[in-house]
């Protein structure tokens, strides 16, 4: 362009004098706290003499200014600046909190519903005081099943609503305006047939896709660590970008996928792998949406990201500063995302549910408040807490109800929601998500190199790697060199408890009932021709390229939704047509 | 009836975990200890229990370990101790895993499963109880 030398660009945050007076104020720091150390020679403890993070980030026993000296100031920016990694927007909740987003769902349509207002009632709410539910499907959906499949016993409504058809949806949402709420649908692998029976459903009330406001989870993804029956690798993602592909045509409010970093986390992963996992997909799905003629933004702007706030404070919240960082550089970077909200990470956190203990359960009441406190403090968008009793069984009411109360006692009585990334500048915060981004980053580059991420997950290198950070975990709890209250250390005798949750027995010979009913009592012709259409998609599906995906089958699915086909059916022909297996084995 | 051992040869495990449940994290790495602790393992995920009944046959098992983490595990051992009784092989060990509340982990004793190891148990003790129960029934 010219011949000018560069100028030389101050970019650190602090001037020569200041960073000169730091170096010297942390030699005599040093010099006092190793001898400090000494005197307990042998009895110093790792974290005195070796402190590292769980995800094996060496740490400092104290952090000074200069320690951030080579960090560009505009890395960390301001709060709705880009890289964002001080939040997505200008306010964090001064003018709204996080959204209350307890997972519901047990039993009928009908019980769900009564856990949904009574939940509603205690003050449950999402954004701007609309009506949220966070709505998980039961076992049987989940292996894309109906409850008279003799797989299906004692897993209907188990861990789940059991809901199989529009008729169900409809019991679920009686009498109530579909346009004026948010629901997500938290399914494993029947996104599709869920999401379809939703708008089957909305149609039915009148109400067209693209008034409709939610999240279908998209979590074909999952499958490289979470170790449920699945479609094959390649395949799933078809079905992610067929399903962004329809929604960013006829359903804009409509969320359309969610990373779910939070399972890689359960499933032993560090807090790096957690956010380079999700990067590394983000960079596969984007990519594959484009292929199929998308633009960038037009998919991006509808993601969303479901992710773990476990034990390690301090690297949990900034494991979430560096996501928003590392997300918003690599969209626009590699992508050339031009939309803000395409380079926002909008989060729901899930506190660790690894992290409870069957062990003198109400101990877990202190752990989630100070994961819900973490994930408070690195600005997240709406979270669920998990229930004191879940190590035990389905959570109780009154288990589910304190777990709402941990969020609000946070939100309306520690000031905390006042101040946007209330723990920016702090030398070792910055450093340690400046440390946490650059680890995420490399590890992308390490699964970009094995062919990108669905590539790494056919070859299982993404499962072998997390499995070997479980070991590691369990090996570190096995020696108490990790301590877990209650469980390697501060045992009690303590009698079984005995006041848990159940579903009721009988729900499964209803729900068995009403869906052979269903059957018997449709339209058949209507049913027939709408199968005959969905079945030659999926055939059609199964052979396309990224670049022919353009949401065909999930017209297709909705039309067999409003034809009163099951989940099981829609399923069946999914699982016929892309094929179906048991997670690897390695 | 006890489970047949020889001398020299090794325990024969079967691991198998539902299909519908997603949390495998503490079966597989208790498969990965069981092995290095010289244990034979087999790991399958099943739908219906017949398959793991079949498994239990066709790899001659001695120890058939069910880990069940989100619900729905009352009919599969009913399913599995009555596939395994009309196999003729109510000899093999059977133990379970996973989150099991007490009351029904009541019931599963009551019907014959040997050992139940709930959150927090690591796979040492687990891999204790079936040398010791095996190294018994030999003697």
């Amino acid at each position: 362009m010219n011949n000018q030398e560069p100028v030389e660009r101050k970019t650190t945050v602090f001037d020569d004098e200041t960073l000169e007076r730091s170096r010297k104020s942390a030699q005599d720091w040093e010099a006092a706290y190793l001898r400090l150390v000494a005197k307990f020679g042998d009895a110093a403890p790792p974290r005195a003499t070796g402190p590292r993070t769980p995800s094996g980030i060496a740490l400092k026993s104290a952090y000074f200014p200069h320690d951030i000296e080579d960090l560009d100031p505009e890395l960390i920016g301001s709060p709705g600046a880009y890289p964002f990694t001080r939040g997505n927007l200008p306010a964090q909740y001064q003018l709204m909190n996080w959204a209350n987003q307890p997972v519901i769902g047990y039993g009928l349509p009908e019980d769900t519903r009564g856990r949904m207002d009574a939940l509603a009632d205690q003050g449950m709410i999402g954004y701007f005081g609309q009506k949220f539910y966070n709505l998980v499907y039961d076992l049987v959906s989940h292996e894309g099943l109906d409850p008279d499949h003799r797989a299906a016993r004692g897993r209907v409504g188990q861990s789940g609503m059991g809901v199989y058809s529009k008729a169900d949806m409809a019991r679920l949402f009686a009498d109530m305006d579909l346009t004026k709420m948010n629901v997500v649908h938290i399914t494993y692998y029947q996104v599709v047939p869920a999401l379809a029976q939703y708008v089957a459903l909305a149609d039915d009330q009148g109400v067209a896709p693209d008034q409709l406001r939610g999240n279908s989870m998209n979590w074909y993804h999952q499958s490289a660590y979470v170790g449920m029956s699945a479609f094959p690798p390649r395949q799933g993602h078809k079905l992610a970008v067929e399903l962004i592909n329809y929604c960013s045509k006829n359903m804009p409010r409509w969320n359309t996928t969610n990373f779910f970093g939070y399972g890689a986390e359960e499933a032993g992963g560090t807090a790096v792998e957690e956010i380079a996992f999700m990067l590394a997909y983000g960079i596969d799905l984007v990519r594959a949406c484009v292929e199929s003629g998308l633009d960038a933004d037009q998919a991006l702007a509808r993601f969303g990201f479901q992710i773990a706030q476990g034990n390690d404070f301090f690297e949990e919240i900034c494991k979430v500063r560096a996501l928003r960082r590392i997300w918003a550089t690599t969209m626009k970077d590699r992508f050339g995302a031009k939309d803000p909200r395409s380079m926002h990470v909008r989060i729901h956190t899930h506190t660790s549910g690894v992290s409870l203990t069957a062990q003198q359960p109400l101990v877990n009441l202190i752990r989630t408040t100070l994961h819900a406190f973490g994930a408070a403090l690195s600005g997240v968008q709406a979270m669920e807490v998990s229930a004191y009793d879940e190590a035990l069984a389905i959570p109780t009411e009154e288990a589910a109800t304190l777990a709402l109360r941990v969020q609000q006692v946070i939100q309306e009585e520690t000031n905390i929601t006042s101040v946007s990334d209330p723990l920016a500048g702090s030398y070792y915060v910055e450093t340690l998500t400046n440390q946490l981004a650059e680890a995420a980053l490399e590890l992308v580059d390490e699964i970009e190199a094995l062919g990108g991420y669905i590539a790494a997950q056919e070859s299982g290198w993404l499962r072998r790697r997390i499995e070997a950070s479980a070991e590691r975990w369990r090996g570190e709890v096995d020696s108490g060199e990790r301590t877990i209250v209650g469980l390697n250390k501060y045992r009690t005798d303590e009698p079984a408890p005995t006041d848990l949750f159940e579903v009721d027995p009988k729900v499964e010979q209803v729900a068995i009932e009403r869906i052979q009913d269903l059957r018997a009592n449709r339209d058949n012709d209507r049913w027939e021709a709408a199968m005959k259409t969905y079945t030659e998609a999926a055939q059609v599906l199964a052979e396309k390229d990224y670049a022919d995906l353009d949401g065909t089958l999930i017209e297709a699915a909705i039309g067999v939704a409003k034809a009163d086909a099951t989940t099981g059916e829609m399923m069946g022909v999914l699982k016929a047509a892309l094929g179906w297996r048991a997670p690897h084995e390695y | 009836m006890n489970t047949e051992i020889e001398a020299g040869e090794p325990i024969r495990v079967l691991l198998a975990k539902p299909t519908h449940d997603c949390h495998d994290r503490g079966v597989r790495l208790v498969a990965k200890k069981m092995r290095d602790a010289g244990l034979e393992v087999i790991f399958i995920n099943f739908l219906l229990p017949e398959e793991v009944v079949q498994a239990a046959v066709d790899e001659d098992v001695h120890v058939v370990g069910i880990s069940t983490s989100a619900g729905g595990h009352l009919p599969i051992f009913e399913d599995l101790l009555a596939g395994l009784a009309s196999q003729g092989r109510q000899d093999a060990v059977v133990i379970a895993g996973g989150v099991i509340p007490p009351g029904d982990a009541t019931k599963l004793e009551s019907w014959g499963v040997e050992a139940i190891f709930g959150p927090g148990t690591n796979a040492d003790q687990a891999i204790e109880m079936i040398k010791g129960r095996l190294q018994t029934s030999q003697s």
